[in-house]
């Protein structure tokens, strides 16, 4: 299982040996009682936080508004094991690809929900203007290269920024060197940005295909991509898990607790509703991105420092999850926060937390593996969740660029066998 | 019993003639005439009313991208102050040919009724409402408090966009009674002492010279200080913590305070010449006053080889 260690197939029954009629009835202890009204106690005290922050003036309720938007996603990701290095490796060593169509159905839900936002917030799609703050970034050599490094990073380290940050939430251990890494590898980001920025960056064309194509033909265009990707993925997978978790004999308490916090949610459930999360919190905040906040502590951190140059040529204009110089908790930060949180009680509420074994050794890896994360996802500005998934759902070209070489990094990395030093 | 019944039917019949007229008074008031003083700023509660009014148009001008997208008010056209009010490449502002074809594709007419609004206490609307003024738009407002207000207040957003008809306002001539040049206005006024009175809106440490901009501000002058003779009223002190403006006498107080009395010509300038446009519209539209507003400000006179410069603090460029 490589560095996966949390991603246990929990539910998959691989290749349906135990039938696929009827849910394996757990029994229900009195230490999953607990565990459950804990998990409940969380969550309720997550809302209870928002509500507290609503009441702030000024950005109060943005801020709350985040706080929720990242405790769904938390839940989701946790309940669906939406992790981008975990469900690449399924498909590249295991031959599972089923795991990956989640990430098809998150970009095509997203889509279909960015089209309806864009349709309102550009109606015309004939002048060069870009939809405002759509993570819609150059298409550069450097992109290319950040993308390879990021999928190096994710192998390295044994997730991507927003699987580390979840699965802290299932007792990660390894999760924190990751992050620490990655806050460094920023502050190498924003050393080198103006010097890529100038040799590359500041010319790359910010293709973006509604330009061309009008809405309906990007959508279109992209709901294709996605089927085609679908199908060569579907061929690939000679072990592909079945897509539908079995059916429950009868709907009732025991079952639905099953389905809800016991057995993995299905790949094309979790990958829609991480779709619908995106639409909405683009029309409310701002796309999803789970990098803003490392990314603004980092610049903040350093520039204090005197480490990084001030002036970051151009970034400023740009659209993705840029840095601002703020010792304010940013929206984002809100959203990692209830992130963090709410994957801990939905892991607690399954009996999915475990405090995760750390060596030296891949303690390191996580490090090294983080500040390539860094460094790429600030050279991208973003990360999976915002240069991929919010990037190809606003029909972005860079979307796109991202998810071919992050994914193609993964692969170098997994075949160098990065995931298991 | 019957009469106390026609008593209470003459009271409503009052009543309603009463607000009747009083209805026909503030229709009046709607297309009074331009620079019309305090009435140049539009409450909440009467825009409220008039969101459906067809010889009112709302537009905003908002700062923060994707603001306007994710909520605005009623029928409000979004114009962009960096793309759509100034010629971007020349540094200039917007050419009339250009905002003829911005204001028609707003649904604006030659007797329109425009309302402008936007984030932060107006900052960027009233820059809108220079420019506005500045080709012959006759009846500009403001929206008191702007957005924030709006929304502190729970006034209702909506994200449709209204698709107005084309309206029929042509555009005049760039307006020079509004708007102050380096050669033809500031100067002049620079040498000849006491001919117009000018007021730096920036923030007192700008202005004495000890910083050369607050922090995080892109556009910078090489040189620290004011022009010569300029007063200082930050022009935050236009407004009231709640963003609304200040009334008519405390404004008319905070500027004769300073030697400010509207008998001599006023020229307004910060750094890039958007927020002294908050300045210039209470000057000249609220207190009615004659006033310029420099657009080219602190970055084109600070800059400038060879003008002279007032700074008291002795920030010097470069120098330790």
């Amino acid at each position: 299982m490589g560095s996966c260690l949390i991603s246990a197939d929990t539910n998959f029954d691989k290749g349906g040996a135990r039938g696929a009629t009827s849910v394996e009835v757990s029994t229900w202890s009195k230490a999953d009682t607990l565990r459950t009204v804990i998990a409940a106690g969380i969550v309720a005290s997550l809302l209870f936080a928002a509500f507290l922050l609503s009441g702030k003036e000024g950005t109060g309720a943005n801020a709350a508004f985040s706080l929720l938007l990242g405790a769904a996603l938390g839940i989701t990701l946790e309940r669906g094991r939406f992790c981008f290095f975990c469900i690449f490796r399924d498909a590249i060593e295991d031959r599972d690809t089923t795991p990956f169509l989640s990430i098809l159905s998150a970009i095509a839900v997203g889509a279909v929900g960015y089209a309806i936002l864009f349709g309102q917030f550009l109606p015309d799609t004939s002048t060069d203007r870009l939809p405002p703050n759509a993570h819609i970034g150059p298409v550069s050599l450097i992109l290319v290269i950040s993308g390879l490094v990021f999928g190096l990073g994710m192998a390295l380290s044994g997730a991507c920024i927003s699987g580390h940050l979840y699965r802290i939430g299932q007792g990660s251990i390894r999760g924190y060197p990751a992050l620490l890494g990655s806050l460094l590898g920023f502050g190498l980001g924003f050393k080198s940005w103006n010097l890529l920025y100038s040799k590359s960056i500041s010319g790359a064309p910010t293709s973006w295909l509604p330009h061309k194509f009008g809405y309906a033909g990007a959508l279109l265009i992209t709901l294709i991509v996605v089927a085609i990707i679908a199908l060569l993925a579907i061929k690939w997978g000679k072990n592909s898990t079945p897509i539908a978790n079995p059916v429950p004999a009868a709907l009732n308490s025991v079952s639905l607790r099953n389905s809800l916090i016991v057995t993995r949610w299905r790949p094309l459930t979790t990958g829609a509703i991480v779709g619908v999360i995106g639409t909405i919190a683009y029309l409310r905040i701002e796309p999803l991105g789970v990098t803003r906040q490392i990314s603004t502590t980092s610049r903040t951190y350093f520039e204090g420092k005197s480490w990084i140059p001030q002036n970051l040529d151009g970034l400023d204009l740009m659209a993705g999850c840029i840095a601002v110089v703020s010792d304010a908790i940013t929206n984002n930060g809100w959203l990692i926060i209830g992130l963090v949180v709410a994957s801990f009680a939905a892991a607690l509420a399954g009996n999915r937390f475990k405090w995760q074994q750390i060596t030296w050794r891949n303690g390191l890896t996580a490090l090294l593996g983080g500040i390539f994360l860094g460094w790429s996802s600030m050279i991208a500005l973003g990360c999976t969740v915002g240069v991929l998934l919010s990037g190809t759902q606003s029909f972005a070209l860079s979307g796109w660029v991202f998810f071919a070489t992050v994914f193609f990094g993964s692969w170098m990395g997994i075949k160098l066998k990065l995931h298991k030093i | 019993m019957n009469k106390a019944v026609s008593v209470r039917t003459k009271r409503v019949i009052a009543a309603l003639v009463s607000v009747g007229l009083l209805a026909g008074i503030s229709v009046n008031t709607a297309v009074a005439a331009p620079k019309n003083l305090a009435r140049s700023v539009v409450q909440a509660d009467w825009l409220e009313k008039n969101l459906d009014n067809p010889d009112v148009k709302i537009i905003e001008v908002s700062t923060e991208a994707g603001l306007y997208e994710r909520g605005h008010i009623k029928n409000a056209v979004k114009l962009n102050w960096y793309t759509d009010l100034v010629e971007v490449v020349n540094r200039d502002i917007v050419a009339g040919t250009r905002f003829q074809k911005l204001a028609r594709a707003a649904g604006i007419n030659k007797n329109s009724i425009v309302v402008l609004y936007g984030d932060k206490n107006n900052w960027f609307a009233a820059w809108g409402a220079w420019i506005f003024n500045t080709y012959g738009i006759e009846d500009v407002r403001l929206l008191d408090g702007g957005r924030v207000k709006w929304e502190k207040d729970g006034r209702a957003f909506t994200t449709t966009v209204p698709t107005p008809k084309d309206g029929n306002f042509v555009a005049t001539k760039a307006d020079k009674s509004v708007r102050a040049t380096l050669i033809r206005d500031v100067l002049p006024a620079v040498r000849k002492k006491g001919s117009s009175d000018i007021v730096d809106i920036r923030s007192a440490d700008e202005y004495s010279g000890k910083i050369f901009a607050p922090a995080g501000f892109q556009e910078l002058a090489v040189r620290a200080g004011h022009i010569p003779g300029a007063v200082n009223v930050p022009w935050g002190s236009n407004v009231n913590t709640d963003g609304t403006f200040k009334t008519v006498a405390e404004l008319k107080k905070l500027y004769s305070d300073k030697g400010i009395d509207g008998k001599k010509p006023i020229i307004t300038y910060c750094r890039i010449g958007e927020r002294s446009s908050l300045t210039w519209f209470v000057l000249s539209e609220i207190l009615g006053y004659e006033v310029k507003n420099y657009d080219g400000s602190w970055t084109e006179y600070g800059n400038g080889v060879g003008n002279p410069i007032s700074n008291p603090a002795g920030t010097i460029w470069g120098a330790a």
